[in-house]
């Protein structure tokens, strides 16, 4: 599958490990934080890179050892439930998350320029939505007012 | 008023161009109407029963001459040659073509205008004291804040998917609220601190729709600098905790009646010591900057006894009403400011053609500094008028059909779009006002009875705000059929307070009867001509308008639904 | 059937041909459920890019014409109940 990562299109290379389904030999899973929660030694001992799959009604410190995370996924089930938009920057600003963090769900092509501001740097879109075209969304709207985790400085201390 | 720099004009420029992108992938069938619809609706753009509908933003209720030109250009080009005034300050089209919107806000863009968050899950437009900066009240300009705040709210990248629509109102004049900030979902109150000091003090939660509560005070004194990270901090909490599985509870005034407003401050407090950082505290060159848009305007120095000749107003009693109902007081001797009633027999209230919006721009120029002002009553303000110029003033309102001496007076009708437009409600609220407003022609009658102010809203959102008229209407559907709940006792300012419902709902050949009804009772009950139509309800209470409409105190004749 | 035009969002019925008009006159009947609904999920399926949100309504056919059952319903046909200004839209 493909995704954007970091502004381009790439491979995926994680592989998304749903609640019960079995783990794969090797490579990089995104288990449910369920998952993680419960077994995250064994996780974190058989794989080098694990990624976290969170739903979006929780909190970056539901999250255990986050710094031993390389990912996490953030739920987005409606295109307009908008927690995940809160998540993503306290995760960054609040818990100094370096690894990546992805929108997976309901995501659009007009979430993308909100959602990097947020901290966002990789996206699954929505099944069946062009990845091409969905990468001009990044320069839309390229002037902003607001301090967030691309700049932390709101507009009266830029203009 | 606030200009925009380069960088504002940028923002406002590549959304027009955004917009004109999502169009496109509409018509061609790319995203589907589900996906649009939010896209939309951050753009103001709703689809109503016979066509879209385009609510373009007056921040804080503010026009320049040529911004009202646009929208007169706007309403005959593009739409029927009339646009309609909002209880949140801002105007609509009715009938725009998806395939002209993308024009449309380039036209706005062009004049520093646009249409974003007017609509959908976000922070919506900010509204602010009609007498802003020129009220005799008022403690402070609220303006230069609520621009602050428009930037600020504009695109916020973390607050676009809120569980509900955010409303935010400002007040400058803490004496006299004529902004209704304890009915929103924030209200900010600019006050002295024991110290002197300037400050605001947040309320939180209020709001009408379903369930009408009154806002409470979540900070007393906020110093100044904080205004942005403390809002902020607000919202996060509503856009982490706010429910999202029912859209009737959804508004943040349910999660602090849920958690109450000493746990509901808790965390916002919690928030905010993680969240805020020297660099989101508002410097004063900032705060100056903006103000210095709001700066007064070149008034002459004249004598406090600059007034309209007496003689003049003796002789012509129309005049003489006129100044006497839609006229306020001005900060600066020698000035007045002047309330165009928008509320015409026979008219729509706040519809306003699009030659009536360029003679207003042309007035606007010549008596007022370049400036208008929409009220949440669905009026325009006139705000630096030479007091000596009311009488040629009125004299060309009148011919255009905008001399109404009737504001805030029983045909001053707060009315939202209800049933004849909008495809949410239950019932039309346009015909109710239209009828009042032949009913009750009549000077003497309107006079006597005095201050009342009657609001329709055509369902329970309340866009009309039936809840805080002195008298409410809130249309209600019974088998697919038009009635109506009447309601007394609302209040928006001060003294707020809630309106009730007094009996049974009505028919719609029964309601205006029986606002006339109580008009009477009122008439006959009160204890002097000083006694306001509110204060007489409060001291009554409902019993005797009880009879008056249904004949009977007696609940079961009375009912309840 | 009915819905709006996504080009102008003008009022949409949906003629028994399948095609879409803009005067209720114009509309095909159904006059038993099963067809209706049958026709209300493929129009919600297919037609989305030309017209918005179709739904089925009831009405009371008599006669040539055709009188929705709801308030709503006939205010969507006949268009605001209050005087326009420029009713037509002329420009
Ligand atoms: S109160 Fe109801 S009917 Fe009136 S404009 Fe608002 S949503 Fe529409």
């Amino acid at each position: 599958m493909q995704i954007i990562r970091d502004r381009a299109i790439v491979d995926d290379d994680f592989v998304h490990v749903p609640d019960g389904a079995e783990l794969p030999e090797a490579g990089k899973p995104i288990v449910t934080l369920a998952h993680y929660a419960r077994a995250r030694e064994t996780l974190l001992a058989r794989y080098p890179t694990v990624g976290v799959r969170v739903p979006s009604d929780k909190l970056p410190t539901d999250i255990p050892e986050l710094a031993r995370v390389a990912l996490v996924a953030i739920e987005f089930p409606k295109f307009t439930d908008g927690r995940g938009y809160t998540v993503g920057r306290m995760l960054r600003e609040r818990h100094a998350f370096r690894g990546e963090l992805r929108a997976v769900g309901w995501v659009l092509r007009d979430q993308l320029r909100y959602l990097e501001r947020c901290g966002f740097n990789a996206f699954e879109l929505k099944p069946g939505k062009p990845l091409e075209s969905a990468l001009e969304a990044f320069d839309e709207l390229a002037g902003t007012y607001q301090a967030a985790v691309d700049d932390p400085r709101p507009i009266y201390r830029r203009r | 008023m606030y200009q925009y720099d380069d960088y504002d004009r940028r923002i406002i420029v590549e959304r027009a161009q955004q917009f004109r992108g999502q169009v496109a992938r509409r018509l061609t069938g790319e995203i589907t109407e589900e996906e649009f619809k939010p896209l939309r609706l951050q753009n103001g753009l709703y689809m109503q029963l016979h066509a879209y509908m385009l609510r373009v933003a007056i921040p804080y209720g503010l026009l320049s001459s040529t911004q009202v030109r646009k929208l007169a250009h706007i309403a005959r080009t593009y739409d029927r040659g009339y646009g309609h005034l909002t209880t949140r300050q801002n105007i609509q089209y009715n009938w725009p073509k998806l395939t002209d919107v993308p024009a449309i806000l380039d036209e706005l863009a062009s004049v520093e205008m646009h249409a974003v968050q007017t609509s959908g899950n976000c922070v919506r437009n900010i509204t602010a004291d009609h007498f802003a900066g020129i009220a005799r009240d008022e403690l402070e300009d609220p303006r230069p804040y609520c621009e602050i705040l428009r930037q600020w709210s504009t695109f916020h990248p973390e607050f676009a998917h809120l569980p509900r629509k955010f409303k935010i109102a400002m007040t400058g004049a803490p004496g006299n609220d004529r902004a209704a900030v304890r009915f929103h979902d924030i209200g900010v109150r600019i006050v002295e601190n024991a110290q002197g000091e300037r400050g605001f003090e947040v309320l939180v939660g209020g709001g009408m729709g379903r369930t009408p509560l009154i806002g409470e005070v979540i900070r007393e004194f906020l110093p100044k600098p904080h205004l942005l990270s403390y809002i902020e901090s607000i919202l996060r909490v509503y856009n982490l905790h706010g429910r999202r599985d029912n859209k009737y509870k959804a508004r943040i005034k349910i999660l602090v009646s849920a958690l109450g407003i000493d746990e509901f401050r808790r965390r916002v407090d919690e928030d905010w010591e993680a969240s805020r950082t020297p660099a989101l505290e508002l410097p004063d060159a900032e705060v100056a900057r903006v103000s210095a848009f709001f700066a007064p305007p070149p008034y002459q120095v004249l004598p406090a006894d600059d007034q309209v000749g007496v003689i003049q107003l003796g002789r012509d009693r129309v005049l003489g009403n006129w100044v006497s109902n839609n006229v306020d007081a001005h900060k600066v001797p020698g000035y007045s400011a002047v309330v165009i009633s928008v509320k015409q027999p026979g008219i729509p209230p706040g519809d306003v053609s699009d030659t009536q919006l360029d003679a207003i721009a042309d007035i606007a120029d010549r008596y007022s500094f370049g400036h208008v002002v929409v009220t949440h009553t669905q009026n325009l303000v006139l705000p630096d008028v030479r007091t000596s110029e009311l009488p040629r003033l009125h004299a060309e309102l009148r011919a255009l059909d905008l001399g109404e001496a009737n504001a805030n007076k029983i045909t001053d009708v707060i009315t939202c779009p209800g049933l004849d437009y909008c495809d949410l409600a239950n019932a039309r609220s346009i015909p109710l006002s239209l009828e009042i407003a032949a009913r009750f022609d009549r000077v003497d009658y309107l006079n006597d009875v005095g201050d009342v102010s009657i609001k329709i809203s055509g369902c329970i959102n309340a866009c009309g705000h039936h809840h805080v008229g002195n008298i409410g209407i809130l249309g209600i559907d019974k088998r697919g059929e038009e009635f109506y709940q009447l309601m007394l006792g609302g209040s928006p300012g001060n003294d707020a307070s809630i309106g009730k419902i007094l009996g049974r709902a009505l028919a719609q050949d029964e309601i205006v009867d029986a606002v006339e009804k109580v008009l009477d009772r009122y008439l006959e009950i009160r204890e002097s001509p000083d006694e306001r139509f509110l204060d007489a309800v409060r001291r009554v209470g409902f019993d005797p308008f009880k009879v008056a409409v249904y004949g009977s105190a007696d609940p079961l004749d009375a009912g309840g639904d | 059937m009915t819905g709006n035009f996504t080009e102008d969002g003008a009022v949409a019925w949906r003629r028994a041909d399948g095609t879409w008009a803009r005067q209720i006159a114009e509309a095909g009947l159904f006059v038993d459920e099963p067809t209706a609904k049958a026709a209300a999920t493929r129009a919600a399926a297919q037609e989305q890019r030309e017209i918005c949100d179709p739904y089925g309504i009831e009405v009371h056919a008599e006669g040539g014409a055709i009188d929705p059952l709801t308030a709503r319903q006939r205010i969507r046909a006949n268009g605001p109940t209050i005087r326009l200004r420029r009713p037509d839209g002329e420009r």
